[in-house]
C-alpha cells in the first residue's frame, strides 16, 4: 500500500482502509481504530467527563462501527460517520442512565462556573469536517505527539508542505469553531 | 511599517513555523517586529497560539488511551466469519422463534434447516429449543476433546497430517466468569482479572491485562460452550452462504435416542490460498453435534476437515461435564522464574527506517541481525528473543528470500526463504510478517 495518492500521502487514506476492511481484510479496521481512538476518546471524555466511560463507548462505538461499515457509503467520511455513532452511543448511554445524566448536567454547571470555560469537545467534532489530508496533519501532530518533522517524514512530504497543511488546518478548524460556538450561543 | 520586518501576508505564511519553533533567529526577529507593530496579526497569532494549547491539551488527555486491542478482540468476537454459524446460535434462534412465537425467526430458522420430513423437522426443532434453554442455566462447563495440531501451535491451528493431541477447556459462567484452555504445549488462563497464555517449550508468556471472554484465537473453542451470546449475525449468515444442514436421529445401542445436526461450513478462501486448511475458520468443516434427546444436551462433537471428495477428523469432543465444581487450582497458572514477555512493538526513534520497508527486506533485516547474533537488531522483529531463538537462529546463513504473498486468510505477507542454520540443517519455508500494530513495522508472527 505505497502508491501515493493526490495528496501525496504516503499512508493509505480512510477510504482505503474502509474499503479493505470489508472486502475480506478485517485487520485493516485496527488501523483505523490506531488513527482516531485518540481524538474520539478525547471527544468522549470531554462529554461524559468520566475516562472509564468513554473508554467504553468509544470502543462500543469502534465495534459498532465495524459491524455497519458496509452501510457507509462515503468510505473517504470514515470518521464523521465515527462520530455520529458515538453520538448515538451517546445519547444511549444518557437515556439509560438518566441518573448519571442529571450528574453530568450538574457536573458540566459546576465545570462552566468553576472555568468560565466552553467545553472542549466541539474541537473534535470540527477535525472531523476537516478535509482528510488536513485532519491527518494534525491528528499526527497534537494526537499522536509527533514533532512536525517527524510528521514530514511519516507522511513523505517537506516539511514546509506540513507547516502550510497546518496552517490551513487552523484556519478551517478557527472558522468551524467560531460557526459551532456561535450557533450554540443562538440556541441558548 | 519597518523595513526589516515582514508585511501581514508574510507574517501570516510563517505563524505556523513561530509557533511550532521552526524560524530561524532573523525570520523570529522579524516576525516578532512585525507583531509588535501590528495589532491585527498580533490578534490573529494570539488566537492561533490559544488554538494550538487546546489541541495540544487535548491531546494530552488522550495521550495514555490504548483502545485497539480491545476493539480488536471484541471486533473479532462479533466478526461474521463462517465459523460463528454454531449450532448453538440455531438452538437459540429456535428457542425464540418457537418457543416464543416470533414467526419471523421462525420463518428464517425453517429456510435454513432443510430437513425432509416436517414430523422430524418440528420434533428436532423441539429438541432444540429445550436442549438451549436447558444449556442456558449451567454454571460451569468443562469440555474434553482432541485435535489434530501440533502441540504448541496456535489454538486454531489444524493439520490433518497431524497425530491427535489433548485440549481441555474449562469455563465459568457469569456472574464470576473465568476460563482455562490447555493442549499439551500451550496454555491460557482467564482468572477474572487478566488473560495470560503461556507457550511451554518457548517459555514464552503474552499477558491481556484484563479479562477477557476468549482470546488468542480459541474463540471456536469457546462457540461450542459458550450458550448465551453473539447469535443474530449467525443464522444470517448461514442463511446468507447457503450452507448445508442437516437434522437427523439415531437410536445408541442402550436404546436412548440422540438427535444429530450437521452443519456444512465453507470457509470462502479460494483453493490455492496458502492459509487454507491451516486454521479453523479457513478450511471447509463438517461439523457433527450430538444431542441425548432425553437430558436435551450437547454429547459429543466430531469435527471433519473437508477437502474435495475427502475429508480427515481433526476434532473430537466426546467428555462434556456440566455444572461440576471447578478445583480453584484450574484457574492459577505457574509461570518459570525464567519466562520471556511478549511486547508489543512501540516506535523507535528510527521507525521510519523499519515501517518504510518491504516484506522481504524486513525479513532479510531479520535474518541478517539472527545471522549476526544482534539480538537488540532482531528484537526489532520480533518478540520476545529468548535463549531458545538464539540459540536456534544464531549464525544462520541466507540462502534465498523469494518474492512475498498474501492469504485471504491473513493480514500481513508471507516471504518464502530458505537458511542454513549452524549446524548445517538447510530450512526452507515461509516466514510470516504483518504490521498491523501501532509501530507500523513488520513483527515476525510465524514460520520460524
Amino acid at each position: 500500500m505505497n502508491s501515493l495518492d493526490q495528496d501525496e500521502r504516503q499512508e493509505p487514506s480512510d477510504g482505503e482502509y474502509v474499503v479493505s476492511s470489508r472486502n475480506g481484510c478485517p485487520d485493516h479496521f485496527r488501523l483505523l481504530v490506531q488513527r482516531y481512538q485518540r481524538p474520539l476518546f478525547a471527544y468522549l471524555s470531554s462529554r461524559l467527563g468520566n475516562q472509564l466511560e468513554a473508554e467504553e463507548v468509544a470502543q462500543e462505538s469502534f465495534v459498532r462501527a465495524f459491524l455497519s461499515l458496509k452501510k457507509l457509503r462515503k468510505p473517504e467520511s470514515f470518521y464523521a460517520w465515527l462520530m455520529g455513532i458515538a453520538g448515538r452511543v451517546l445519547k444511549e448511554q444518557f437515556r439509560a442512565t438518566e441518573r448519571r445524566q442529571k450528574d453530568r448536567a450538574i457536573a458540566e454547571t459546576l465545570l462552566a462556573e468553576d472555568s468560565g470555560s466552553a467545553p472542549e469537545y466541539p474541537l473534535e467534532e470540527a477535525i472531523a469536517v476537516l478535509p482528510e489530508s488536513n485532519r491527518q496533519v494534525i491528528l499526527l501532530r497534537y494526537y499522536e505527539g509527533l514533532s512536525c518533522q517527524e510528521v514530514a517524514t511519516r507522511l513523505g512530504m517537506p516539511l514546509g508542505t506540513v507547516t502550510k497543511t497546518l496552517s490551513r488546518a487552523y484556519a478551517l478548524l478557527r472558522q468551524e469553531l467560531k460557526a459551532r460556538e456561535s450557533a450554540e450561543a443562538t440556541v441558548k | 511599517m519597518n523595513t526589516t520586518s515582514m508585511n501581514c501576508a508574510e507574517c501570516r505564511d510563517n505563524q505556523i513555523a513561530c509557533l511550532e519553533g521552526l524560524l530561524e533567529a532573523e525570520p523570529s526577529r522579524q516576525f516578532q517586529a512585525h507583531l509588535e507593530s501590528c495589532a491585527a496579526c498580533r490578534a490573529e497569532y494570539a488566537a492561533m497560539s490559544r488554538l494550538q494549547e487546546r489541541l495540544a491539551a487535548r491531546g494530552r488527555v488522550a495521550a495514555e488511551v490504548s483502545l485497539v486491542e480491545p476493539v480488536m478482540r471484541a471486533v473479532r468476537q462479533k466478526q461474521i466469519e463462517p465459523e460463528r454459524t454454531t449450532l448453538m446460535s440455531i438452538l437459540l434462534k429456535n428457542r425464540w422463534g418457537f418457543g416464543l412465537g416470533a414467526a419471523a425467526s421462525a420463518a428464517a430458522v425453517f429456510l435454513v434447516i432443510a430437513l425432509s420430513a416436517p414430523n422430524a423437522q418440528a420434533k428436532a426443532a423441539d429438541v432444540m429449543a429445550k436442549g438451549a434453554r436447558a444449556i442456558a442455566k449451567l454454571s460451569s462447563i468443562h469440555l474434553r476433546g482432541q485435535l489434530r495440531t501440533l502441540p504448541a501451535d496456535n489454538f486454531s491451528y489444524i493439520d490433518a497430517n497431524s497425530a491427535f493431541y489433548p485440549i481441555e477447556l474449562w469455563k465459568q459462567f457469569p456472574p464470576e466468569p473465568k476460563w482455562r484452555i490447555e493442549k499439551p504445549g500451550r496454555i491460557i488462563v482467564m482468572d477474572g482479572v487478566q488473560t495470560v497464555m503461556y507457550i511451554k517449550p518457548a517459555k514464552e508468556a503474552v499477558k491481556i491485562p484484563q479479562p477477557t471472554p476468549s482470546a488468542f484465537d480459541t474463540d471456536w473453542l469457546h462457540r461450542i460452550a459458550n450458550l448465551s451470546d453473539t447469535i443474530n449475525n449467525e443464522l444470517r449468515l448461514a442463511q446468507a452462504q447457503g450452507w448445508k444442514l442437516d437434522l437427523a436421529e439415531e437410536t445408541a445401542a442402550d436404546g436412548r435416542v440422540k438427535s444429530i445436526v450437521t452443519v456444512h461450513a465453507k470457509c470462502g478462501l479460494p483453493e490455492n490460498d496458502y492459509a487454507r486448511n491451516k486454521f479453523f475458520h479457513n478450511a471447509d468443516t463438517r461439523r457433527v453435534y450430538r444431542f441425548d434427546a432425553q437430558s436435551e444436551r450437547l454429547e459429543a462433537v466430531q469435527i471433519y476437515m473437508v477437502q474435495g471428495a475427502s475429508e480427515v477428523q481433526v476434532f473430537d469432543l466426546s467428555q462434556i461435564d456440566y455444572d461440576q465444581p471447578i478445583d480453584p487450582s484450574v484457574w492459577q497458572l505457574n509461570l518459570p522464574s525464567d519466562v520471556s514477555w511478549y511486547k508489543e512493538p512501540q516506535k523507535l526513534p528510527d521507525n521510519q527506517k523499519y515501517a518504510s520497508m518491504a516484506a522481504e527486506e524486513a525479513a532479510q533485516a531479520f535474518f541478517e541481525a539472527c545471522a549476526k547474533g544482534d539480538w537488540a537488531e532482531t528484537g526489532k522483529f520480533m518478540s520476545p528473543v529468548n535463549q531458545r531463538l538464539k540459540d536456534y537462529l544464531g549464525g544462520l546463513e541466507i540462502v534465498s528470500l523469494g518474492k512475498p504473498f498474501t492469504s485471504q486468510g491473513y493480514p500481513g505477507q508471507f516471504v518464502p526463504y530458505e537458511i542454513k542454520l549452524k549446524d548445517g540443517t538447510v530450512k526452507k519455508h515461509n516466514l510470516a510478517v504483518r504490521k498491523d500494530n501501532p509501530a507500523g513495522r513488520w513483527q515476525v508472527d510465524g514460520g520460524i
